[in-house]
Parts: C-alpha cells; structure tokens; sequence
C-alpha cells in the first residue's frame, strides 16, 4: 500500500520507492529507505507529515504515492 | 589552522560559529539558512590553545553527495580544500541520520571533532545518549555543546587542538564497502552503533506539541489566513505602530526640524558659503535624514522578522503554501526567499538556493524582488503619509498587490518559458522553540549598522551627486532654474517614457533612475530636489509632492517603484543566483514591464474610475498595452508550438 493512503498514527515499514535516483538517493541519506520504519504523523494542507529516525519531513502527495509500505 | 563547520540542515552550525568568532551571521530554525560558506577568525580567547584559527562554516548537508546546490558547496571544500580539522555538528535530537554524514567524513582522512549539539531536546524526551561509548565507537572525540548557550566550547575547542595534530582519522570499519550495497551496510552499521548508545524512554513517532502546533497553523482552511495574520502583524507593527511612530517622530521633528534649524542657524554664524551650506544642509542632511529617519522602521521590521525565523514557522509555512505555489510553478519553499526577501531582496534571493528544481527555482528569483523590501518602505511610507493620510488600506493593498502580482508573474512564466513539472517537495520540520530575545536584539542592531553604513556611504554620495546635479548645469553654472540643471536634462530623456504611466517631470525619472542604486535613494531625491522648490517639509499630508501626483498617479508611483527591476545589489544576487546572463536580461526584462504595466494600469483605469476622466497619455497607453500583450501572446505560443513538436522544453 502507498503511504498517500495509509491512515493518520500507522506505522509501517517502507518497502519499495519509485521516482528518479537523485530523489530516492535523497531520501536514502535521510534514513528513508527499504526495510526503515516510517509513522504518517498527520495529513496537512495536502502535505504528509512523517516520522522517519525521530526526524519529522512534510512531503507532498507525489511522494507519499511513491513510498510503498510493507 | 583551518577549521570546517559541517554537519545536517539546521543542526546549530552557523550558531556555533557565531559563538567561537564572534560574528553576527544569519541564524533561523529552519532547514537551508546558511547557503553559503563563510569565514573568519576564531576569538582571541581561545588563542592559547590554537593559534591562528580561522573557522569555515558551510551550508548543511544530509550526505556528501548533494541534492541542493548549496549541499554542493559543503562537498566542495571538504573534499577539494582539505581543512586541517572539522568539527561535526551534530543534532543529537537526529542522531541515527546525523551519523550518515558523520561515517562517510569519517572517511575523508581528516580528523574530525563531534559537537554533539541540542542534547537538551534529548533530554526533554528522556532519551540517553551514552556518549563515552559513542567515542569509542566512532574513534574521535565527541564533545557536548549547546551552541546558543555558548555551553561546552573550551572543551571543542581543546579536542579540535588535540585532535589536529593526530592529523588522520581512522574510518568507520564496516563490511561492505565499496560495494554497489555500501551505504546499506552503512545504514546496518549505523544502526548497530545506534542501539548500543541510544536510550530512548519515549518513541519519536508519538504525537508531540509541536505536532499539535502544526495541525492548527497547517490546517487545509486556517493556514493561509494564519500566515496572512501573523505576516500583517509583523509588518503593521514595523510600518504602522511602533517602527512608524517613532520613524514620524525622526523625520518631522529631528531631521525636518531641529537638524536643519541648528545647522543653519550655526552655519549663518560662522558666514559659511551659502551654496556650501546647502550642500550640507538640503544635499546630506536633508537627503540622508529622509532616509536615517526610518531606521527605527528598519529595525522593528527586522526585530520582527527575526523572531519569526527563529520560532520554526518558516518551514510550516513552505508546507502550507506548497499547494498553492504548484500552481503557478513554484515550490512551497518559494515563500521562504519571499518572506526573507521582506526584509532584504539580497539574503531573500540567496535563499532560492535551497530550491532544488531548476525551474522553480529560477522563477523563485524572478518574483521574490516583487515583495517590498525594507528600503522601499521609506518610498511606502512616504506616499502614504502624503497622498493617503491616515488611511489603514495602503500596506494591506500594497503587500497584496505584491502577492497578486507574484500570482499573475508565475502564471505568466510559466506559460512563457513551459517545463515539465517533475519537481517534488520535501522539507524538515524542525521542532518549534520559544524564539531568543538576545538573537533577535542582535540581529535588529546588525541591520541597523548596516542600514546606517549604506546610508552614510552609497546614499550619502549619490545625494551629493543629486543636489550638484541639480544645482549646476553643464557648464558648471550654478542654474536660476532647476530645469536647467544637469539632473533636469538626463531625467528628461526617459521622462517622456514615463507619461503613460501619469508621471510628469524629469523628476520622477530621476528619483527612479537613483532608486536603481538604492531605493531609499527614491526617497532622498525628491527630498533634495523639492528643498529648492518648496518651503514645506516632505513628510506631510499634501506635501510638495502633491504638486506633482494626484493620489492614484501617486499610487501608480509607488507600484511602479515596487515592481520595477530591485537595487543593483539585489540585480547582483540574482546574476550570482542564474549563473547566465541570459537568465538575467529576462528577469530584469520582466520585472520592467511588470512594473510599467502595473503602475500604467493604475494610473489609466483608476483615473477613469477616481475622477471620471481620461489620464494624459490614454492613447499611448492603449498602444503600448496592445503591443504587450502582442508580445505576451506570441511568446506563449511559441511555446506551445515547441512543446507540440516535442522540441526540448527549457531554454
């Protein structure tokens, strides 16, 4: 399931990303990566706030479709 | 001994190098403030231990490989500029994605220091960071500090001593590497480095205050009024309470008054040569004063600002206005430069850097001028006291006409020169803090030299200029009439440009062509210039301007001043932005004919409505709006053509 679609407080562990390298090589430096722990913490403005290694992100729709959780 | 700053995003690095040289550079609690790499000389109490210090900080990076340019930065002088220690600022609050970056400049073969920075955030959580085994494991010193305390600095600065004349590093030792699965086996060894040291009593994925902050000020429906409140507030407390009163009280009473009174009272004394005295007393104080009266402005404006940047709000603010800065080929990120851009176009445009899309990022730098800046306050307030005494509307109008125009700009740009929008959002939310008094006081008093030094050197020399310019004609004659003047004959070859737009007088050029260097210098033109030609002060209700504008042209004045191509500092920043000139000529193109057709609009539309009468210039003006919206529409075509025959889409 994509992260746009997973409900407020889940918790999950992120499986594949999709997207261009430069993006997905992004993310990776940010712990956001295959097999991390990942927390949908609110949805705001269309904006996703998560929770990856106890830093919180806001990333837009586009995003939350290309991260699918396990 | 060089020194280098490194570490993630807002982790306290410009903080701590505030700290250990003592300077002032710009700090907020946002991801991306410092996009640049600056430098200076560590303090000299710290001279017994290190000799000579001088102290690099560098823009924040996630990793060594950048994603933004001014991550690039960080890459280049630490790979390229081989420094003889860094220290690595670290935000213990992040500390599994902070040692990502920690590992790979463990590698570099530089000895590296850690500054184990915002351990009171930790602490708050209840979470434990067993620092000694975090020593031993990364084999360098860990130091804890609190940079905005100024906690733990001798103790950093002793390891950094020590630590250099070992003068290598021993890397991280991980299976794995060089491998394609390198930074997996990193993350793997982070992760086991990171269960041995982290204590943690709480789970960082609990909903915390400040995400109960964020659902109220990000809200789908209360985030664009909040914004809109809490920038009003900012501004109409620096225009229009505190900063204006005190700003009238310097302009009528100190500078329109007392100054000027004194001068010519003592000068008269002395039999001081009258056109010396003038130049003194209409040339510098009458032109300098018009624009020092507004240093009190200047400094609520920025006090303000500064508390703003510090709260953390900044980056909620990307997140509420990403939806709607999509649409018109922005990023959220764009408000940043733009609220930043407030108080000075120049920091404004270095912060479009943190934009990592090309094409947002290059429009970001086109349309962040639009927002009034803080010298053109003094033109605002001026015309304001002038033309519309006492009426609330003008700022209001003024910052929304700048945001519509902002709107109308991307819509347009985004026509003009079409891109495929790949872009995607991203950005840190730092956690909210209670912003420093003791910051925002120094922040205040930095401008505040700094507004003082520009208008003691560039303004006063320019005023100068102005007042020989209008007092002697070409053959170095001093003129009967100020239309025979120097200033009166180059004003008057772009004055007739300038009818159209309702402005009559060579005047009116010259105060534009001077605002081009800077834009108090609008301000301090027509203070020398309408000296001569009138007894009155110039910051009064129907002062000697009124001779000149009728309200709505005096609106249209001001619009044209807003809009226009901003001073040639700012013209810098934006070529050092683009790296293109050809960049640069079209933004500088589009900022004129903005401003042009704004102030040309109001000026032809709100007569008609205002007065019920054609404004002198109707048919030129008719003719220009054809010619440009001609333009508009074939360059839109174009584009759309290229796009069609799947021509390559950015220029």
């Amino acid at each position: 399931m994509p992260l746009s679609k997973a409900r407020v407080g889940h918790t999950g562990l992120i499986g594949t990303i999709s997207g261009n390298d430069k993006i997905r090589q992004f993310l990776f430096s940010l712990g956001c990566s295959e097999g991390e722990e990942i927390t949908l913490i609110s949805v705001l403005a269309g904006n996703y706030i998560i929770n990856v290694k106890d830093s919180r992100y806001a990333i837009d729709k586009k995003m939350a479709k290309a991260i699918q959780l396990i | 001994m060089k020194i280098a700053l490194a570490g993630n995003p807002n982790s306290g690095k410009t903080t701590l190098f505030n700290a250990i040289t003592g300077k002032t550079e710009y700090v907020g609690n946002w991801p991306g403030v410092t996009v640049e790499k600056k430098e200076a000389n560590l303090r000299s109490k710290y001279n017994k231990m290190i000799k000579n210090g001088r102290v690099i900080d560098l823009p924040g990076a996630y990793s060594i490989a950048p994603y933004t340019n001014e991550e690039a930065i960080t890459r280049d002088f630490v790979l390229g500029e081989s420094p003889d220690v860094l220290i690595n600022i670290i935000d213990a609050s992040s500390l599994e994605r902070s040692l990502y970056f920690t590992t790979q400049l463990l590698e570099l073969g530089i000895p590296v220091v850690i500054a184990l920075n915002k351990q009171d955030i930790v602490k708050r959580r209840g979470n434990t960071i067993n620092i000694e085994l975090l020593k031993s494991k990364l084999k360098c010193p860990v130091v804890e500090t609190v940079a905005s305390e100024a906690e733990g600095l001798k103790e950093l600065i002793e390891a950094v001593n020590i630590t250099a004349e070992k003068n290598t590093q021993i890397a991280p030792d991980f299976e794995g590497k060089g491998l394609e699965e390198e930074n997996k086996a990193r993350q793997k060894y982070i992760k086991t480095i990171i269960n041995d040291v982290l204590v943690k009593k709480r789970a960082s994925n609990e909903v915390t205050l400040s995400d109960k902050i964020d659902r109220v000020v990000a809200n789908p429906l209360l985030g664009l009024p909040i914004f809109g409140l809490i920038m009003w507030a900012v501004y109409s407390f620096s225009i229009n309470g505190l900063g204006g009163y005190l700003s009238e009280w310097f302009n009528e009473t100190v500078f329109g008054e007392i100054l000027p009174n004194n001068l010519n009272g003592f000068f008269e004394s002395l039999g001081v040569n009258p056109l010396l005295q003038a130049l003194i007393v209409d040339g510098a104080i009458g032109g300098v004063g018009a624009v020092i009266g507004f240093l009190p402005l200047i400094m609520i404006l920025f006090f303000c600002l500064a508390l703003l940047e510090d709260s953390g709000y900044m980056a909620r603010v990307a997140v509420v206005m990403d939806r709607y800065f999509k649409k018109i080929g922005l990023s959220g990120k764009s408000i940043i430069p733009m609220i930043v851009g407030s108080g000075c176009a120049i920091p404004g445009v270095m912060a479009t850097r943190t934009i990592e899309d090309e094409n947002e990022r290059r429009m970001t730098t086109i349309l962040t001028p639009f927002v009034p800046c803080g010298a053109k306050l003094p033109i605002i307030a001026l015309f304001s006291v002038v033309f519309f005494p006492g009426a609330a509307w003008v700022l209001p109008v003024i910052y929304l006409l700048a945001g519509l125009m902002i709107i109308i700009g991307g819509l347009l740009l985004q026509r003009i020169f079409k891109w495929e929008n790949t872009s995607s959002f991203i950005i840190e939310l730092p956690e909210y803090k209670l912003p420093s008094l003791k910051h925002a006081f120094r922040q205040m008093f930095k401008q505040a030299k700094a507004f003082i030094i520009k208008a003691s050197t560039i303004i006063l020399v320019m005023n100068t200029l102005v007042w020989f310019m209008q007092t002697y004609g070409w053959r170095l004659q001093v003129v009967e009439n100020q239309s025979d003047s120097m200033l009166a004959s180059v004003g008057g070859v772009i004055a007739p440009l300038l009818i159209p737009l309702g402005f009559f007088g060579w005047q009116m050029a010259a105060a534009t062509l001077t605002g081009f260097i800077a834009k108090e210098n609008v301000v301090a033109t027509f203070a020398i210039i309408l000296a001569v030609a009138s007894e009155d002060a110039l910051h009064v209700a129907g002062g000697p301007l009124s001779e000149f504008f009728t309200p709505v042209t005096g609106f249209a004045f001001l619009a044209f001043n807003l809009f226009t191509p901003p001073c040639f500092a700012a013209i810098g920043a934006m070529n050092a932005e683009f790296k293109d000139k050809r960049w640069l000529a079209k933004a500088i193109l589009f900022q004129l004919s903005v401003g042009y057709m704004v102030a040309m609009m109001i000026t032809q539309i709100g007569t008609i409505i205002v007065y019920g009468e054609l404004a002198a210039g109707f048919v030129p003006a008719v003719f220009i709006t054809v010619i440009v919206i001609g333009i508009t529409r074939y360059l839109i075509k174009r584009t759309k053509q290229s796009v069609k025959e799947g021509k390559p889409l950015t220029e």
